[in-house]
């Protein structure tokens, strides 16, 4: 097995990015699938990956190291959020905001080596991102099919705008992702009444997606304007779809509008100049 | 003052400049140096790159046997000949300068500095120090495989020059993508000419 990845690196990539997460993630999803805690297969999913890749290091405490602290993070405090989910649009309003926050520390080492007018417009674009990633993805928090294709979509186009921009490690982080998220979109297409995301699986999908998105364009090639277009894709599984569908054909509607909008990010990568 | 106090301070005073002006400083020329490096791909062949930015300073004190090497490398700088993606999402070079490798954005330096110079007779052998990259620092002992001295002549004052070499595991400073196709092992080679200041 090992001999067998060691000469295919793109399978090998595949495999830790997608499969494995994927595997992982839908185990978790069926072996709690009947309470809300069956979102933790998007972390399960991406654990899974960095796992197999990179293995879990936190010294010194890089932008990438943040990002993995952070995504870790992320389902705890949408844990905690339900304690306070009475005054949901406030809690979810108050997490966005920190999402934007917690973007400027991650890249805060880069953006001191930039110059000033530069460093502002940088630091402002990526607070206002991942604030905005986060709240829309938040606001899907109640409808699990619509949550979960934007889940896939998001990390597939995420992976995918990220090998296009020279890392090869936010890739298989967005597809980790995607394989999370589309194990309980499989997994919930056959349940009348899923549990609903709820912030933990919002919050881990939005933060994640806004931060491998970021760290693309901070730390390899991705053109700003790729971030604007992600933000298209939790706008698509808005759109109208009847609830009184068959669970199979809501998800496969929804992951449809989910699989367009990605391509529109990723033909944003795929035009840029010197692409 | 008394005598035996004045004395002693123009001893102190005298010691360490008496010291500094033993060891000859060499810059290193950038136009005659060149940092370089090889890693194994898949177990077929190695890869060869380079750093085109640099900069360093030598120094060397033959009779006290002592002497110095520090390093400064532009990561951004990595080139192995390949960075014409040509119709493919981005070239290898691309790659190496992301957060996978080298992560050029965050970490723009990669720096050696030397702590002892190893002499064999009259002549140095090997670098020992300690290697930053990626925010991480390790020792690493650069063998000489060559260190030799030109004389002043004419204008030209005297230049020294010499090929360290050394081996380094690049998991140990947090870069682990794609190990094992792209071996762990770095073979670093620092090639470096500079005239006397």
């Amino acid at each position: 097995m090992t001999e067998f990845f060691d000469s295919n690196p793109a399978l090998q990539a595949a495999f830790q990015g997608g499969i494995a997460p994927f595997v992982v993630a839908v185990v978790v999803a069926l072996a709690l699938a009947r309470t809300r805690f069956a979102w933790l297969a998007i972390l399960a999913a991406y654990a899974t990956q960095v796992a197999l890749s990179t293995g879990f290091s936190f010294t010194p405490l890089s932008a990438s190291r943040k990002i993995l602290l952070l995504s870790l993070a992320a389902p705890v405090v949408g844990i905690a959020a339900y304690a306070l989910e009475s005054r949901g649009r406030t809690i979810a309003y108050a997490l966005a905001a920190l999402a934007g926050l917690a973007a400027v520390w991650v890249f805060l080492g880069i953006l001191q080596q930039r110059e000033g007018a530069a460093a502002w417009s940088i630091g402002i674009g990526i607070v206002a991102f991942a604030a905005a990633l986060v709240a829309i993805v938040l606001s899907l928090r109640a409808d699990a099919a619509r949550a979960s294709a934007a889940g896939v979509g998001l990390g597939l186009a995420t992976g995918i705008i990220a090998l296009m921009s020279a890392s090869v490690g936010f890739m298989t982080a967005g597809i980790s992702v995607a394989a999370g998220a589309g194990a309980l979109l499989l997994v919930n297409a056959f349940r009348r009444a899923p549990p609903s995301p709820g912030f933990l699986g919002t919050l881990s999908i939005g933060l994640m997606i806004a931060l491998f998105a970021e760290g693309t364009l901070m730390l390899a090639k991705l053109p700003w304007y790729a971030l604007a277009a992600l933000l298209l894709v939790p706008l698509a599984v808005r759109l109208p779809v009847r609830d009184d569908m068959a669970p199979v054909a809501r998800a496969a509607i929804l992951f449809a509008y989910a699989m367009l909008a990605a391509l529109v990010p990723i033909a944003a990568v795929w035009i840029a100049p010197g692409s | 003052m008394p005598v035996l106090k004045r004395l002693s301070l123009a001893v102190l005073l005298a010691v360490p400049v008496a010291a500094h002006a033993a060891a000859d400083t060499y810059a290193v020329d950038p136009m005659h140096s060149s940092v370089n490096f090889t890693v194994d791909h898949l177990g077929l062949t190695n890869i060869y790159g380079r750093f085109n930015k640099f900069t360093g300073t030598f120094s060397v004190d033959k009779a006290a046997k002592t002497g110095s090497l520090d390093a400064s490398v532009d990561t951004v700088s990595v080139d192995t000949n390949e960075n014409d993606k040509g119709s493919r999402a981005r070239s290898r070079d691309e790659h190496l300068r992301s957060a996978d490798f080298f992560n050029a954005a965050e970490f723009p330096k990669m720096t050696f500095k030397s702590s002892k110079v190893v002499f064999s007779g009259d002549n140095p052998t090997a670098v020992e120090g300690n290697l930053t990259l990626l925010g991480v620092t390790h020792p690493l002992t650069l063998n000489l495989e060559r260190f030799k001295c030109n004389p002043a002549a004419g204008n030209a004052k005297e230049r020294c020059g010499g090929v360290a070499v050394g081996k380094l595991k690049r998991s140990d400073f947090g870069m682990k993508r794609g190990v094992p196709n792209i071996g762990d092992e770095i073979t670093l080679m620092l090639a470096f000419e500079g005239d006397k200041q």
